[in-house]
Formats: C-alpha cells, sequence, structure tokens
C-alpha cells in the first residue's frame, strides 16, 4: 500500500487543470503529477523528446485525458500510445466533458481503459476526480516499467 | 353513268333446253308468218338470231340442241322439197352456208360469253377484295396508334387515322406523294444506316424517334417498323407503328427531376443534421466546461472565504451555485433532446407491458411515501426502438407522479385504447393537478412549462422528448385536461412496414 504513481494530465484549459489538480490536493494524492497542455506535449512527454528529453524514462502510472485539445486530440493521442509496443500498457482514462456516444464508441475502440465525465458539480466532479487518482495511483497495480514512489 | 353490267344467274338445265325449243320454235313461227307476208330469206337471219339468243343465255348443250332444230326446222320448212327433211341438190349449197354460219356464231357467241363470263367474275372477286382490303386498312382507323406504310423508296402508300391525328396531314395529302424522313424530318436514335440494316436483317426494328408534326411542334415516338416482303423474299414495304410518347418522356422527365430535387434535398437535411451534430458536439463540450468552472471556483470560494462572507453573500453563493446547476442540467436534457432526434432508431418487436414495468420501477425513487393507486392494463407486443420508447414511457410516468404529488391519494392509470392491426394508441391518466386545454399546444414544446419551477420542477423537455420518440415512430401524441381534475396522455405507435422492422 501507500505507493503513489506518477499521475500525467493532459489538458489544455488551465481552470481544468487548477480544479483537478485542486482534488487531487484534496486528497494528497498529487506528489507527482506532471501536466502537459495539448496531444503533442503529451506525446513528447510519453517519448522523452523535446522538453522532456532529460526525464526518467518511467511510464507514468495513468493518464488523464481530455479530448479536445489542441494540435493532437485526446483520441489521436489515445491512438498513437495503444499502437505504440511501449506505451500501450499505460492505463488511459478519458476525463471530458463530452457525453457524447461517438466519441465513447471510438475511445473504446482505440482500447481506453476508463472513460468519465467531467460532473458539473463540483464535489461529484472531486469525487471523481479522487477515485480516479485512488483507484489508478495508489489501488491498480501499475505494468511493470512504471515509476513507484514509497 | 354506265350501267353496270351483271354476271348473269346460269339457267339450269331445263330452262336451257326450254330456251333452245322455244327460241327455235319462234324462229320458225315468225320466218313463216313473215313469208305469208312475202317476205322471202328472212329465215337465214331469223335462225341465226334464235341460236345467238339460246348460246348467249343458256348453256353450251342447249346452243347445241338449238343448231341442231334450227337446222332440223330450216331443212323441213325452208329447204326444197318443203316439209320433208330431204334436200334437192341445188339447195344444198345454201344449207351447208346456214349450218356453216350457225356453227360460227354459234361458236363465236360462246366463247365470247365464256370471255365476259370470266372477266365479270374477275372484276366480282377483285371488288370482293378491294373491299375486304378497304375494310382491313378502315380497322386500322380504329386504332389510336399512329400507322403508315412506306415503300421501299420511303414513300408513303398508306397513312391511317391515327397518323392524321397525330402528325396532322390528312392521307389524301401524303399518300404517294412524299417520303416519310422529308415529311417528319425524322431525328434518329442512331445513323440511318444501321437502322436499316437492322430492319434488313432481323425484319423489324423499335427505337425512340423524333417527329415534326404539321404544325411544325416535335413529337417523341416509341417507332417500331416491321418489314414486308414479297413471295420472292424482295422486301417491298415498311409498316411504322408509332406511339406518342412525348407525354410519358415529359412526366419521366418530371419524375427525374424531382429525384434530383429530393437527393438535393436530402443531402441538404444531412448537411444540416451534420451541423447540428456539429453543434451538440460543441455544445456539449464546449459548455460544460465553463459552467463546471464556475462551479467549482464558486465552491472553493465558498469554502475558502465562508469567515468573511456575510449571510447575503453566502446566498449569493447558494444562487449562483444553483443557477449553475440548473443551466448544466438545461444543457445536458437538450443534448438528451438532439441525441433522440439524431440517433438511430433500433426496432424490434417488444413488450409495452415490461417497457411499462420497467418505467415504474425507475420511478420508485419518487413514489417512495407516496399513496399511490396504479392501474396497469394489459399492453401488447409491438415494434419500436426499446430504450426510446422506455424513455418515452418513463417520462409519461414521472410526469403523472409529479404532477399528482399534491393528492392525498394518486391514481394511475395506464392501459390501451385503441389495437388495430397496424396501430395502437396508449394513454396514461392522472388525477393530478391537469392543465388548461387552453395550453394544450405549449404541453410539448421544448423547455415550455405551465408551471413555476417552485410549485412543479423540471426543465420541461420531458413531454417534447416523448412526442418527438413518438414521431420516430410514425406516431402521434396528444393530450386531454381539466385544471385540477387530472391529465391524459395519448400516444399513438404504428406499425413499420416488414422492409423497415
Amino acid at each position: 500500500m501507500s505507493t503513489l504513481g506518477r499521475i500525467l494530465i493532459v489538458e489544455d484549459d488551465p481552470n481544468d487543470v487548477e480544479l483537478t489538480l485542486t482534488a487531487l490536493d484534496e486528497y494528497k494524492l498529487a506528489n507527482e503529477v506532471v501536466v502537459t497542455r495539448d496531444g503533442e506535449e503529451a506525446l513528447d512527454y510519453l517519448y522523452c523528446r523535446g522538453n522532456f528529453k532529460t526525464r526518467s524514462s518511467d511510464n507514468p502510472a495513468v493518464l488523464l485525458l481530455d479530448l479536445k485539445l489542441p494540435k493532437r486530440d485526446g483520441l489521436e493521442v489515445l491512438q498513437e500510445i495503444k499502437s505504440d509496443e511501449k506505451l500501450k500498457m499505460i492505463p488511459v482514462v478519458v476525463l471530458t466533458s463530452s457525453h457524447e456516444e461517438k466519441d465513447v464508441v471510438a475511445s473504446y475502440r482505440l482500447g481506453v481503459n476508463a472513460y468519465v465525465v467531467k460532473p458539473v458539480d463540483f464535489h461529484e466532479f472531486v469525487n471523481a476526480v479522487k477515485e480516479l487518482g485512488m483507484f489508478w495511483a495508489l489501488i491498480n497495480e501499475s505494468p511493470p516499467g512504471s515509476l513507484k514512489k514509497n | 353513268m354506265q350501267k353496270r353490267l351483271q354476271t348473269p344467274k346460269p339457267l339450269s338445265a331445263i330452262q336451257s333446253y326450254g330456251l333452245a325449243v322455244l327460241a327455235v320454235s319462234a324462229a320458225i313461227g315468225g320466218a313463216l308468218t313473215l313469208e305469208n307476208y312475202n317476205f322471202r330469206g328472212v329465215e337465214f337471219p331469223v335462225f341465226l338470231f334464235a341460236i345467238v339468243i339460246t348460246v348467249w343465255y343458256a348453256r353450251m348443250e342447249a346452243a347445241i340442241l338449238a343448231l341442231v332444230l334450227a337446222a332440223l326446222g330450216f331443212n323441213y320448212f325452208f329447204t326444197e322439197p318443203l316439209h320433208t327433211f330431204y334436200i334437192t341438190r341445188s339447195e344444198v349449197p345454201y344449207y351447208f352456208v346456214f349450218i356453216l354460219f350457225a356453227s360460227v356464231l354459234t361458236w363465236f357467241t360462246a366463247v365470247r360469253r365464256r370471255i365476259e363470263r370470266d372477266l365479270l367474275e374477275s372484276r366480282d372477286k377483285l371488288e370482293r377484295e378491294v373491299a375486304e382490303r378497304t375494310q382491313q386498312a378502315s380497322l386500322l382507323d380504329l386504332t389510336h396508334d399512329s400507322i403508315f406504310v412506306r415503300g421501299m423508296d420511303d414513300v408513303i402508300t398508306f397513312w391511317n387515322r391515327g397518323a392524321e391525328e397525330l402528325y396532322g396531314w390528312r392521307a389524301e395529302d401524303v399518300v404517294g406523294k412524299i417520303t416519310t424522313h422529308r415529311l417528319l424530318r425524322t431525328v434518329f436514335p442512331a445513323p440511318l444506316e444501321d437502322v436499316d440494316a437492322e430492319l434488313l436483317s432481323t425484319g423489324r426494328w423499335d427505337g425512340e424517334v423524333e417527329h415534326t408534326k404539321a404544325d411544325g411542334s416535335r413529337v417523341v415516338v416509341a417507332s417500331r417498323w416491321s418489314l414486308r416482303r414479297d413471295e420472292q423474299g424482295q422486301a417491298v414495304a415498311i409498316l411504322e407503328t408509332n406511339n406518342d410518347i412525348t407525354e410519358r418522356n415529359r412526366r419521366e422527365h418530371e419524375i427525374r427531376t424531382l429525384n434530383e430535387e429530393l437527393g438535393k434535398r436530402a443531402a441538404e437535411l444531412e448537411a444540416i443534421n451534420k451541423e447540428l451534430e456539429a453543434f451538440a458536439y460543441s455544445i456539449s463540450h464546449d459548455l460544460r466546461a465553463p459552467l463546471r468552472h464556475m462551479v467549482g471556483f464558486t465552491e472553493l470560494l465558498k469554502k475558502n472565504a465562508a469567515s468573511q462572507l456575510d449571510d447575503r453573500s453566502q446566498r449569493y453563493v447558494t444562487i449562483i451555485l444553483e443557477s449553475a446547476k440548473r443551466m448544466g442540467n438545461l444543457i445536458d436534457d437538450l443534448l438528451a433532446f438532439s441525441r433522440i432526434g439524431r440517433a438511430e432508431t433500433h426496432k424490434t418487436t417488444l413488450s409495452l407491458q415490461q417497457l411499462v414495468e420497467e418505467a415504474l420501477t425507475e420511478a420508485e425513487q419518487d413514489t417512495r411515501g407516496r399513496n399511490i393507486v396504479w392501474r396497469v392494463g394489459t399492453l401488447p407486443a409491438w415494434y419500436g426502438d426499446r430504450s426510446m420508447l422506455r424513455l418515452a414511457l418513463v417520462n409519461l410516468v414521472s410526469n403523472a407522479v409529479k404532477f399528482t404529488r399534491t393528492r392525498p391519494q394518486a391514481e394511475i392509470e395506464i392501459a390501451c385504447v385503441d389495437q388495430t392491426q397496424d396501430q395502437i394508441v396508449v394513454f396514461i391518466r392522472d388525477n393530478g393537478v391537469g392543465f388548461d386545454m387552453k395550453y394544450v399546444n405549449k404541453l410539448f414544446g421544448v423547455f415550455q412549462r405551465l408551471h413555476t419551477p417552485e410549485t412543479f420542477e423540471g426543465t420541461g423537455i420531458g413531454l417534447a422528448t416523448v412526442q418527438r420518440i413518438v414521431h420516430r415512430h410514425g406516431g402521434r401524441v396528444w393530450a386531454e385536461g381539466l385544471v385540477d381534475k387530472g391529465a391524459t396522455f395519448f400516444f399513438s405507435l404504428s406499425k413499420p412496414q416488414e422492409s423497415n422492422l
């Protein structure tokens, strides 16, 4: 117990980033969170290139992925991850505003591990983020190659 | 006017021989009488006349009898010695000349007679044939089809009334006078050589050609040609049957245009639908985010600054949160509503009874602690999209539950009133607050509400959703109500065609 995996957040909206971080912080789940602001940056991080050339090569324990993103959108990022031998094991959770069935279907087709709609109600939102953080960063046994923090 | 010769009726045997005997007797009597008046030598022409009459009117055998009788009579009465069948030497040449004349005359007359008879018969036969053909030709006049015949030189030889009516030229103006292609200025679908080649090899040709009428207007006809050959197999004429298909072509063209128009409209609608979809998608993503931020940061504000806010400000914060939440609900409802309009229906056979049970189960949360008498009738199996119809029933049931809230005992009835082969009508009746029929048209509008949010909560999308679902099932939805006396909602569902199932 109490090994916290690193969470990679891919979210372009600073307000959403702040709210998500606040929610994670509330339950002390945020000691290892990386935020990337678009699809390109997220992939740079995962492939250790660009600004992330020098980072340690461990994969995050979970990736919280928004769908509507600048440059490369969430579904493209998801597709790239799930078709890469080294990255496909990373659990990816789509965390988005959209209920749209076609997004849900497309995400699952591409092999998403979970699909969560951000609730409008803040308490529900905090709850959802908390549960996600708890589950993926704490409870879930991450695939080999993920960074574990004791 | 020339008197028309009739073919004489041949006399019977008795009549013929009678005529022979009678003619010769009359000749003998006549000649003897004339002799009494001293007319000498008249017997010769008189006898010949009698023979000619007989030959002319009677048969050959009778003519020979007349010849024999005349010879005997001439011998007996008019050659020396008189009243004997002897003949003096000096009378022999005279008698011989008589016999010779009579024979030659008989023969000539007989030949002449036969020729005339043959001619008359040929004439009659010809006339009969002509009459027959005329009748056949006039039969061709009866048909509405335009029919004409042209020779291999293309000159018109027959032109029926249908052709007169279609093209506007009379038969006498064109028959034998002009070639069809020049008259009608025919426009062929293929080179004329090809058309002629096909006609000559197969004996027929058909296709659509364009003709020009007498008034100059163009007409499109379905043209069928048949080649007529004589006994030697030589092509001699072409029979052409033409049907005016200008109107048919015009209609076909109209239908084609309409179909194209329809296709265009469908494409337009599809484009609009796509736009709507994109719009809904954008709403779903972009409208909810700022709302979530409003709520999130207001909550944080409330939490962090609770001690600094006075009661009034606290209330403001609450109002902001409630309004944002309400807007969230509105957006969700609107999206759900638009999804029903856009989603494909998956129609199967389903049990309406079971759907109602499910709707009642779903309503349990709201009915807890309430005194409700349910009356659910027997509902048939029907066809439709399961999840959509379920949603419609859930909305109607939850409406009934909501608007009977003020009743000490609510009564809600669900049943089927009118079932035929192709359609059923289901109703949900309650004894709730009802409504004024004045506003019946507003019931099913999007976000149309007849109550304030304080009395009855809701966004006003439920009945609009029901209506949309029912419309998508080819049905109709309507309501009856009285203020304070309850409301009844009806919806009909039609059975889809087998192919749409």
